[in-house]
């Protein structure tokens, strides 16, 4: 249940937990400070000799004492072999010094099943550090929605952790005597936005063609809003009900969410942005679910959220609640401030989840091979997403290329749409008034000829929508001619006809999807610095402890010693 | 030239071959013997073809000299006679023909992005397509797709006397090269390394133009509705047509301008000048009010402005340098430093590690307090990212009163230089919600050093962190700007101390604010951006000029089937939408995605667009030509199908068929 507690609580930790806990930081800070002290040593040795323009050393004394040992006769440039070494352990005293100066804190984190685990958590291990931990001692899924979230029984506000976040951080703001938790949860609204994007960025849509919206289509929009240049927010905008500071009741305001902040349209003002106020900024406050504030603050709904800074952890004017009419309206909010304010660390999260996802589900399918990558409709699963092709053009159909090349052009990151989907341009009127180029311009359109004889066919062409029929003027003009080979849009290959080069190559076959190619392979960060945890203590109903403190190490040393000396005592 | 021959069907012209041919008088103005030389007369027969003309023409003047450039116009048809090896008569030229004969390429006026115009020569004969492709060869900017050429908004002849004095900058000597990529020297084209001169040019070019003076924003034109921005896309030049045929003369001005707005591939080290033109541009749409952004946003565009002009003074090139590399390097140092003197323990040289601190007396008030004891003296210690007061600089050894740590906190100037106010506030969470406590500083130097301390630690960054020199440097500058602007006010910007801060927010703003009162809020903004290099204060001025609601709409007026009222169609670089012009709401968004296919009626001038799901819409243009609307989206079809492999490569072709209307294929 709770993280940190005042030293004193140590006396209600049990023995063997304590035990372990203890071995292990005293090996963990002994080793370090050891090294330390023969860095330094080392280091110190040869400084007056190498000063300035330092003649070669014998370096013996610096190098019994030292890991790397320096070459005793380097012949050619001693001064860089040196200066070289130097640095190596200028940088290697800087990490020990870093690494004595880290903060860890015992976690305790509480399932599903109502039972917890604890885990020691340094202070430069992220969220998806200590998820992967999870997963380790867990065998959970590890689908794409576990997540680790907060709570704050005095607020009545959850969150979850975004995966890139520190977590010794934010846990360090909570209070002494702070009720809050820290859960391990699976929480479908963490990606919801990368499952199924249009509901965030179509959501004025009706709901039944949100429903139906293809794969491939997803696809276009995670890649319009999360792979440009910028990261593109959705476009939400509507009337929210908003807490007044400091009063009880709530007041209804048109609210915009753009990616510099929540704006609202003051009273007769229009929506134009130039007159919008800008109510609150991304940079100091996080986004939480509110739980109940239909009872406790007389809310509208039981759908609110809430902006604050972390730290706040009891009532404040300096909290923001705002309730929403609906459940999805609220999770539409939530989301799009979480793409404000994290932007492209949000979709990197979920690309490395998604392959976490993926390698498990590898294992998994090895002894169930039915159960495959529960709750990730990936951009991998892409062949449902081509639609049919348009009834009008079954002949096409034998030209088609094999069915792996269609993804060629999809898979490419950039291009916001497919080549396959091209609608045709329209053809040109059949008027002849120029002289410049007649042949151009008589009805057989001249491009069917020079793409029918060229040798690769056309790549991704399965999709083309039928040929579009002529304006206005047709009525009197000769009709196309029925040609199967008439394909509007051209190849993505830049095909010269007259030119004298000579054809280009037919495309490479296409690149696995990334998902794709990423599942055999192993996870991408290697959970080395968790390793250093110690196993996991038996589970117990008392709070755990805080250990550290960003000043040094041995004050909590000091604190441990006391605490165990005291428990043998009592013994 | 085309030597392409063709085979095509000659049925209008059935009776070819004729056995007689009789021979008559072709008359042909020749351009370079000046414009009151009659026409040059020859005795064709209608067999002959246009490369016989050109010989004929060219032994007639008897002048020597390179004529490959050259090429006949033929006025009455408004087309060039390109096809050497095409006859008279194939071309249907007879002897009322009045041809032309002169160069294909030609100077013309290019108005840049950055305001900049240059005088280079243009294909004239060429689809305005292939002669964007090569006035960005020339340029070396990458992705030529995405510009285009706009006629220029017809400047208010009142005075006269400014615009002669404009300065061009000369690249009619630049070679016509034909190479797909120029050969770069020195990071740039060879062509700009011939001379300094031209040197000065592709400086102007690479490297972003200081804040203008507000009175020049204030001159400029700016559209004042949806439906002003609207007639601006009138102004686009046909992409599959030639200048020539679009009335461009000789020497004539147009803009070259980013025309669809997605920026592929952008890549610092290749483009340097495309991102500089990008930036200009995203610049001038802001401060002209062409998009429309929030009081809070225009404000980093203010600071964004002001850091990229600050950096590329003393950064002459685009260069991002690694901030970790530095980091490490600084750190280094400092340890070598410190390895070299005394130091024999880890405590002491845990106790050399930590940051350097300030110590000094000053005042704090705690307005949210009950007492009103109002500003009180004590000494102050920063340290690491914490404040701590104690009663006197003696009883600093012990305990202090109180320690405030900033990490987390909001910092706000409150600063009267002509009242010698300089004021911290500070807004410090705590669980119980924010504490406010005001410092106040006595001089300039010393409120630098605070403030700067004071906005680090709140990003949890110590004294220690190599940018703290730089943040007291910006504050002083910022200092200096408030003391210039409430001296004297309406100077020209003269160097990066005294920049009007008027010159980097819209004319909206100038009547809002005073220079002064801008400052602090510019400076507030700017705390977010003044540690990026160069390239990424573009960037993100870029990246947040993109992420505006309103980003990549380009307007048209139309008349929708059925509707009697004219309407706004939006064209955005993925989307159509409807715009009601009487309330501004978007009405209706279509997806290209969900595209079938769209049609254009050339007869009545219409497009008709179908959409997945039966959803059909047909619409007539109204502040444009319909061909501007169907290039427009056939572009941004075109534009999506570009792929990282193939980025070399243009194809041209595909866009000709996308775009193109009669004279396309």
């Amino acid at each position: 249940m709770i993280v940190i507690q005042p030293p004193e609580s140590l006396h209600e930790l049990e023995d063997n937990d304590l035990d372990a806990l203890m071995a292990d930081l005293v090996a963990d800070l002994n080793a370090t400070e050891e090294k330390l002290a023969a860095e330094i040593k080392g280091l110190k040795t040869p400084s007056p000799t190498t000063s300035d323009l330092p003649p070669p050393t014998p370096a013996s004394s610096a190098a019994s004492s030292l890991p790397p040992p320096p070459p005793q006769n380097a012949k050619p440039t001693k001064e860089e072999i040196e200066a070289q070494m130097k640095a190596d352990k200028i940088k290697l005293a800087l990490e020990k010094l870093k690494e004595a100066k880290v903060k860890k804190l015992v976690v305790k984190v509480l399932m599903n099943d109502g039972s917890s685990k604890t885990l020691m958590v340094d202070e430069r291990q992220n969220v998806r550090e200590v998820l992967d931990n999870l997963f380790e001692k867990t065998h959970c899924d590890c689908n794409v929605d576990w997540s680790l979230c907060e709570t704050n029984p005095e607020l009545q506000l959850d969150r979850t952790f975004e995966d890139h976040e520190n977590l010794v951080e934010p846990l360090s703001a909570w209070m002494r005597d702070s009720e809050n938790q820290v859960l391990f949860q699976e929480r479908g609204e963490k990606y919801e936005v990368f499952k199924n994007p249009q509901n965030f960025y179509l959501w004025k849509k009706d709901k039944r063609a949100l429903k139906d919206i293809k794969d491939k289509d997803k696809e276009i929009l995670i890649q319009e809003n999360f792979c440009g240049t910028s990261i593109i927010v959705p476009d939400l905008e509507g009337v929210l009900h908003l807490k007044e500071d400091g009063k009880k009741s709530w007041k209804q305001r048109l609210f915009q969410l753009r990616a510099s902040g929540i704006y609202y349209v003051p009273k007769g003002k229009t929506k134009s942005s130039r007159d919008l106020v800008c109510f609150l900024q991304f940079d100091n406050v996080n986004v939480y679910y509110g739980k109940d504030f239909k009872t406790k603050y007389k809310a509208p709904t039981d759908f609110c959220f809430v902006l604050k800074h972390p730290q706040i952890q009891k009532e404040s004017q300096y909290i923001k609640y705002l309730c929403c009419d609906d459940a999805r309206t609220m999770n539409l909010w939530v989301t799009g401030i979480r793409i404000a304010k994290y932007g492209v660390s949000l979709y990197e999260n979920y690309k490395t989840a998604e392959k976490k996802a993926a390698v498990n589900s590898v294992w998994m399918n090895r002894s169930t091979p039915s159960s495959s990558n529960p709750s990730t409709p990936s951009p991998t699963i892409k062949d449902p997403a081509f639609p049919p092709p348009p009834p009008s053009l079954p002949a096409k159909s034998s030209s088609r290329p094999v069915a792996p090349q269609h993804k060629l052009p999809a898979n490419f990151p950039p291009p916001p749409m497919a080549m396959d989907n091209l609608p045709p341009p329209p053809l040109p009127p059949p008027i002849d008034d120029s002289p410049e180029a007649p042949p151009d311009f008589l009805p057989p359109p001249p491009p069917a000829a020079g793409f029918g004889s060229l040798p690769p066919p056309p790549l991704s062409m399965n999709s083309l929508p039928p040929p579009p029929h002529f304006g206005g003027m047709d009525q009197s003009l000769p009709p196309p001619p029925p040609d199967p080979e008439f394909l509007p849009p051209p190849p993505p290959e830049p095909v010269f006809t007259g030119a004298g080069a000579p054809p280009p190559p037919p495309p490479p076959p296409p690149p696995p999807p990334a998902q794709a190619a990423a599942v055999p392979r192993a996870p991408v960060r290697p959970s080395g610095s968790v390793r250093k945890v110690p196993p996991a203590p038996p589970k117990r109903t008392t709070p755990s402890l805080q250990v550290g403190g960003g000043g040094g190490g041995g004050d909590f040393m000091s604190e441990l010693m006391v605490a165990m000396q005291k428990k043998r005592g009592d013994h | 030239m085309e030597k392409k021959i063709r085979r095509f069907n000659t049925s209008k012209r059935g009776k070819q071959g004729a056995d007689i041919m009789a021979a008559w008088d072709l008359s042909v103005t020749v351009e370079d013997l000046g414009p009151d030389t009659p026409p040059v007369s020859l005795s064709v027969t209608s067999d002959l073809h246009v490369g016989g003309v050109i010989l004929k023409l060219v032994e007639k003047t008897q002048i020597k000299r390179d004529w490959s450039d050259h090429a006949l116009w033929w006025e009455q048809k408004q087309c060039w006679l390109l096809r050497t090896a095409w006859s008279l008569e194939k071309y249907g030229i007879h002897a009322d023909a009045r041809l032309h004969f002169m160069p294909q390429h030609k100077p013309l006026k290019l108005g840049l992005p950055n305001g900049i115009t240059l005088r280079l020569h243009a294909c004239y004969s060429s689809p305005v397509f292939q002669t964007v492709m090569h006035i960005c060869r020339m340029l070396n900017i990458r992705h030529p797709e995405e510009l285009s050429l706009l006629r220029p908004i017809e400047e208010k002849k009142k005075k006269k006397d400014k615009d002669s004095t404009e300065e061009i900058y000369d690249l009619t000597e630049v070679p016509l090269s034909s190479a797909s990529r120029p050969c770069l020297y020195n990071g740039m084209p060879a062509h700009f390394a011939d001379s300094p001169q031209m040197e000065a040019v592709y400086k102007m070019l690479s490297v972003t133009q200081p804040p203008p003076a507000p009175e020049v924003i204030a001159k400029q034109y700016r559209p004042a509705s949806v439906v002003d921005k609207a007639h601006i896309n009138g102004r686009w030049l046909d992409s599959s047509r030639c200048l020539m045929q679009q009335g461009i003369q000789e020497n004539d001005r147009l803009w070259l301008r980013f025309k669809y707005f997605t920026f592929y591939d952008i890549e610092p080290k290749y483009d340097v000048v495309r991102l500089t033109q990008l930036y200009e541009q995203a610049r001038w749409a802001i401060l002209l009010e062409d998009i429309d952004c929030t009081e809070e946003e225009m404000m980093l565009f203010g600071a964004l402005q002001y850091h990229i002009s600050k950096v590329s003074q003393s950064e002459p090139q685009m260069l991002s340098s690694s901030a970790a590399m530095d980091d490490l390097e600084s750190a280094l140092q400092s340890l070598e430093v410190k390895m070299e003197g005394e130091s024999s323990s880890a405590s002491e040289m845990l106790e050399n590690m930590t940051a350097p601190e300030l110590n000094d007396y000053l005042k704090i008030f705690r307005p949210k307090r009950l007492t009103l004891k109002g500003y009180k003296q004590y000494w102050f210690k920063f340290q690491d990212t914490s404040i701590s007061y104690f009663k006197s600089k003696e009883e600093s050894i012990g305990e202090p009163i109180q320690q405030i740590n900033l990490k987390g906190c909001e910092v706000a100037p409150d600063v009267n230089m002509a009242a010698q106010k300089f004021l911290i506030r500070l807004l410090i969470p705590a669980p119980e919600g924010m504490n406010e406590v005001y410092l106040r500083c006595e001089n300039e130097q010393q409120y630098a050093q605070w403030m700067a301390g004071c906005r680090l630690a709140s990003k949890g960054k110590s004294l220690a962190d190599n940018s703290y020199q730089s943040e007291i440097q910006s504050i002083h500058s910022f200092l200096a700007m408030q003391k210039t602007n409430s001296s004297s006010h309406g100077n020209a910007p003269a160097n990066d101390e005294s920049i009007n801060t008027h010159s980097l927010v819209s004319p909206r703003y100038h009547k809002k604010y005073k220079a002064k009162q801008l400052t602090p809020r510019i400076l507030d903004a700017y705390q977010n951006v003044a540690q990026l290099s160069l390239t990424d204060a573009v960037m993100r001025f870029i990246q947040v000029w993109q992420a505006l609601p309103d980003f990549g709409l380009s307007y048209i007026v139309v008349r929708f089937k059925g509707s009697r009222k004219d309407e706004v169609l939006g064209i955005a670089p993925n989307r159509l939408i409807r715009i009601d012009l009487g309330v501004g709401d978007v009405v209706k968004t279509w997806r290209y995605n969900n595209m079938k296919q769209w049609n254009v009626n050339w007869d009545i001038r219409q497009m008709a667009i179908e959409f997945e799901g039966n959803v059909n819409i047909a619409f007539s243009c109204v502040t444009a030509d319909c061909k501007i609307v169907h290039e427009f989206i056939g572009g941004y079809i075109f534009m999506s199908t570009r792929s990282r492999e193939k980025s070399d490569v243009l194809n041209e072709e595909l866009f000709h068929k996308l775009t193109g209307g009669h004279e396309a294929l």
